[in-house]
């Protein structure tokens, strides 16, 4: 009999035990039991933030410990061990695994979108992004760096972090949810339609980049509406690019003819949005910097031009 | 929720992909760390010295990578747990630093747990910010400011059902700043004005948690409270940035202070049963905030005549913002999810100022000027998941919104009153599909599309006709990776005076290999491709110029080549490579005339950027002793644009000791 074979036969004696008997529910052995043929997983299961309801021993078998997510462990005590009788996640259907988790987890605030997420919708199960028994981390029992987690499935955003201009994520000093929620956000208050769909609220309803940017919220006298109607990205890429301030494009003046172009129905009047003034020639370099004039682009208390 | 989740950002993953040579990621000291007392104590703290040589544009440098010479505490780690969950005051510390010191990027945080009676997360972090606003005012601009943000947050667990929340965060930058300021005209010159900037930020938070009734409630109340008191004053009395301008300025003051709050209410209603899931959010957020600006400058106008002006405004700006969220997920049957969510975004942005102007030429200039900006938006989105057999799931989605925009821009001038009023209306109907196929278990295939059509959008550059296609596939093994995925993203926005078309699309692939403990390789490449044209309009040299276009074409491939050795049981290595090429059009130099869609040089030059960012890095780790190991690392980064003469290179590196204790 080898040393594996000797722990199960411990533990199907002690499932067999009346003091086990007494205590255990149907079907539900006990962490104990499992922690004999899995020591090296519950060695450091106290630093395990799912150590807590073992510790308090106050919840019932099917929501803590071991059985408290693979399900109770009789009949794969029974069977000496495998897969197929207990609830293993690496066998479980995407959305087989997310119930589990969601069963004690749904009532998070963070996870109040997660049915409804993109994420959810391509089916990435919890357990692509977490691991429970073997997570480098700390907290959260990520299965890897934040970072890498996002960067194994996006990579080009990943291209996008590698920028010369860039959010410093590879630098950690940011993190991916410092902007986006991985369980789903609530619709962005800042612009239409389905995009983006995961991209967290700062505050209670404002675009993220505001939590840190502060100075660009106003509110202002004279806004650039631009800011609040479509968004930061009407003018700047959030994750890097190549142009410096991240911006859309490599030449300041081009960012802003392409509106500023007095085409069409657009605008909150319906007119165009404003060309220039013929006092601005585009032949002279001086005009072609805007921002060196309209020193407050993205908003002003002064100047309905945004030149103070 | 956030700051929680910023506690696991700085672990000691063996994270391959790394961007930066240090700190060092390798583990040192007994992994499961000591037992002490009823605790068990994990602990290590990597003190070295990063060197720096850097050749070319240090101000391109410090705006890109910005690392430095000097003394680092470039990471610590503290971890005490107690072993049954039933320690003293806590049950888990947890502490973690990164750059501590002089780097340019820093971050520490603080985890403090006592099982079933409290949580305290605490985040710091630090970034020296130094921008020299090459694009948008010809360098004229900068920033060198340090920015400190601070989260706490505090959860007091009543009983089983209620908890109290509590909350601080902290934003502030300070430093120093160029800016510019125009006079005395239309047509004047620019001149640099020096700002120290000093902006603060502050939120404090207080709320509850209760679960009633099988319903989870949470509420919240905030208040933020925010100034800027950045003093201005003229860099050097006399000829602004143009030589040939006559226009000078001899003395300027200008002070521009604002003060305000953003009190907010939240609230998040959750419940649900075997088949359906509800909940809901409502958010009001009262912004306002009073300002002041007073300007006095002379010198000499445009005709090279002696000028004066006193500018003074005064005023106050408001923004009440409302919103809510109504999700509903239902489960009809096992294979089924129906999900819905009705949004409404309801923001009142309103804004008047006092303005008085006061020159020796036009003498007095007085107006009262109104602003409002409402922006009333409704959606509504259903998502549906069927999961059609184990190997195959499908998704569909369909959102329809409307949004109401109206605007007020009025000006009282010498008893004249001048208003304009707009309102917009806009609709888009937005639908998606796509499929999950995992044919073998090692293989999963996702496609998905979108549409997107927008009756009036409000900008030219707004979606209008947006569709997207895009693919991935991955193959996946307990040692190996590969993945390849594709997307395209098209939209048109084209009017009869003019147009905007976008096409962008992006090819991804990705491979990691661990063929052994010791052995770890991992590449990835990813081709992002942009076009755009834009119809624009301007004037050049007193003619205006319509039916001109502005195209942008930007090709990037981004690829990184990682790979760790195990020498032994002692050491290991590490070498990385990674290379952004921005590969523009093809074309060898910049256009200056010809054929390009545009009339004016300066267009076709600003068409395509094409440039080279590249970073090789290299670290060997050696373990010294149990608790001590000895890192040293090198890491070169080469920056240089192929059009402009800005480039730069810089060899950073660091040499460290990892101690365990």
């Amino acid at each position: 009999m080898d040393a594996k074979s000797a722990l199960l036969l411990l533990g199907l004696l002690a499932l067999g035990s009346p003091a086990f008997t007494q205590t255990q529910p149907p079907g539900y052995v006990g962490g104990e039991t499992c922690r004999r043929c899995h020591p090296n997983i519950w060695v450091d299961f106290f630093k395990n933030p799912h150590y807590k309801s073992v510790a308090s021993g106050k919840a019932p078998p099917e929501r803590t410990g071991c059985e408290g997510c693979h399900g109770p462990g009789g009949k794969h005590v029974e069977a000496m061990g495998g897969k197929a009788a207990i609830v293993a996640f690496s066998e479980l259907k995407p959305a087989e695994a997310i119930d589990r988790c969601l069963a004690c987890h749904s009532k998070d605030l963070g996870k109040a979108n997660i049915r409804r997420s993109s994420h959810t919708l391509a089916s990435v199960a919890c357990t692509q992004c977490h691991s429970i028994h073997r997570s480098p981390a700390n907290r959260f029992l990520l299965a890897k760096v934040q970072r890498e987690v996002c960067y194994g499935c996006h990579a080009p955003v990943r291209a996008e972090f590698s920028m010369p201009f860039k959010h410093r994520v590879n630098e950690g000093f940011m993190e991916c949810t410092d902007c986006h929620n991985p369980h789903g956000a609530w619709a962005p208050s800042w612009r239409m339609g389905l995009r983006p769909r995961m991209v967290d609220q700062a505050r209670p309803n404002e675009e993220p980049c505001l939590r840190c940017h502060t100075d660009k919220r106003g509110p202002f006298v004279f806004e650039h509406a631009s800011v609040r109607i479509e968004g930061c990205e009407t003018c700047h890429r959030p994750h890097g690019s190549t142009n410096a301030r991240l911006l859309t494009r490599p030449a300041v003046f081009t960012v802003c003819l392409e509106c500023h172009n007095g085409a069409g129905d657009f605008g909150r009047r319906g007119a165009g949005i404003v060309t220039q003034t013929p006092s601005h020639n585009m032949a002279d370099p001086k005009f072609r910097t805007c921002t060196l004039c309209h020193v407050r682009i993205h908003g002003s208390n002064a100047d309905q031009y945004f030149l103070r | 929720m956030r700051t929680a989740i910023l506690l696991g950002v700085w672990t000691c993953a063996t994270a391959l992909a790394q961007q930066t040579v240090a700190p060092s990621p390798e583990q040192v000291g007994p992994p499961r760390g000591s037992d002490l007392g009823g605790y068990n104590i994990t602990n290590s703290f990597e003190l070295g010295y990063r060197f720096l040589t850097q050749g070319g544009d240090l101000g391109l440098y410090r705006s890109q990578v910005n690392y430095g010479d000097g003394l680092r505490l470039l990471s610590g780690s503290l971890g005490v747990y107690s072993r049954e969950g039933h320690g003293g005051p806590f049950d888990a510390l947890v502490i973690r630093t990164a750059g501590i010191g002089n780097d340019p990027y820093q971050f520490s945080s603080l985890h403090l747990e006592k099982n079933n009676l409290y949580t305290y997360d605490l985040v710091w972090r630090l970034n020296d910010y130094f921008n020299p606003a090459l694009a948008v005012a010809n360098g004229q601009h900068f920033l060198n400011t340090e920015r400190r943000l601070q989260d706490h947050d505090f959860t007091l667990r009543l009983t089983k059902n209620v908890k109290l929340l509590a909350g601080y965060s902290r934003n502030s930058q300070e430093g120093a700043a160029l800016s510019t300021v125009q006079m005395f005209d239309d047509a004047g010159d620019e001149f640099p004005l020096f700002q120290n900037v000093r902006r603060l930020d502050n939120e404090y938070r207080l709320g509850a948690d209760a679960t009633l009734f099988g319903a989870r409630l949470n509420v919240m109340h905030g208040w933020v409270n925010f100034s800027d008191t950045t003093p201005q004053s003229l860099v050097l009395p006399g000829q602004g940035g143009n030589p040939v301008d006559p226009v000078t300025l001899s003395q300027l003051q200008r002070t521009e202070p604002y003060h305000g709050s953003s009190p907010y209410w939240r609230i998040n209603l959750h419940k649900e049963a075997k088949a359906w899931v509800v909940g809901a959010r409502y958010t009001y957020a009262s912004s306002r905030r009073g300002f002041f600006f007073s300007e006095s400058a002379a010198g000499a106008s445009s005709p090279g005549a002696p000028a004066t002006r006193q500018t003074l405004v005064t005023g106050r700006g408001s923004r009440p913002v409302s919103a809510g969220d109504l999700n509903v997920a239902l489960f009809p049957m096992s294979r089924l999810t129906i999900t819905n969510q009705t949004s409404f975004y309801n923001m009142r942005m309103s804004g008047d100022n006092s303005y008085l102007e006061v020159d020796n030429a036009t003498s007095a200039v007085s107006l009262l000027n109104f602003q409002l900006l409402g922006i009333r938006t409704i959606a509504n989105t259903t998502d549906l998941t069927y999961r059609a057999a184990a190997w195959a799931s499908l998704y569909a989605g369909y959102q329809y919104s409307t949004r109401r925009i109206q605007s007020i821009e009025s000006a009282l001038f010498s008893s004249t009153l001048a208003s304009i009023q707009g309102l917009q209306n806009n609709h888009v109907n937005a639908g998606l599909v796509g499929i999950r196929l995992q044919p073998i278990r090692p293989l999963t295939i996702r496609l998905d599309a979108e549409v997107d059509r927008a009756s009036r959008p409000v900008f030219p550059l707004s979606g209008r006709n947006y569709h997207s296609l895009g693919g991935r596939i991955q193959f996946k093994t307990r040692s190996l990776l590969l993945a390849a995925s594709a997307r395209t993203k098209y939209d048109t926005n084209s009017v009869s005076a003019s147009e905007h078309s976008s096409r962008a699309r992006s090819y991804g692939l990705d491979a990691s290999w661990t063929p052994r403990p010791w052995l770890a390789f991992d590449a990835s490449y990813a081709k992002l491709h942009l076009d755009t044209v834009s119809g624009i309009a301007y004037f050049a040299s007193d003619a205006f110029i319509q039916g001109d276009r502005s195209i942008y074409i930007s090709n990037i491939h981004s690829g990184n080549l990682m790979a760790r050795f195990g020498l032994g049981q002692r050491a290991d290595l590490f070498i990385g490579y990674s290379r952004v090429q921005d590969a523009g059009d093809g074309r060898p130099a910049a256009l200056v005339s010809g054929e390009g869609g545009s009339t004016l040089p300066v267009f076709l030059a600003a068409q395509t950027f094409p440039l080279t960012f590249e970073s090789p890095l290299a670290r060997f780790s050696l373990k010294l002793h149990q608790n001590v190991r000895w890192n040293a690392g090198y890491q070169f980064y080469h920056y240089t644009e192929v059009f402009q003469p800005l480039k730069y290179q810089a060899h950073t590196g660091y040499t460290s000791l990892l101690w365990s204790f």
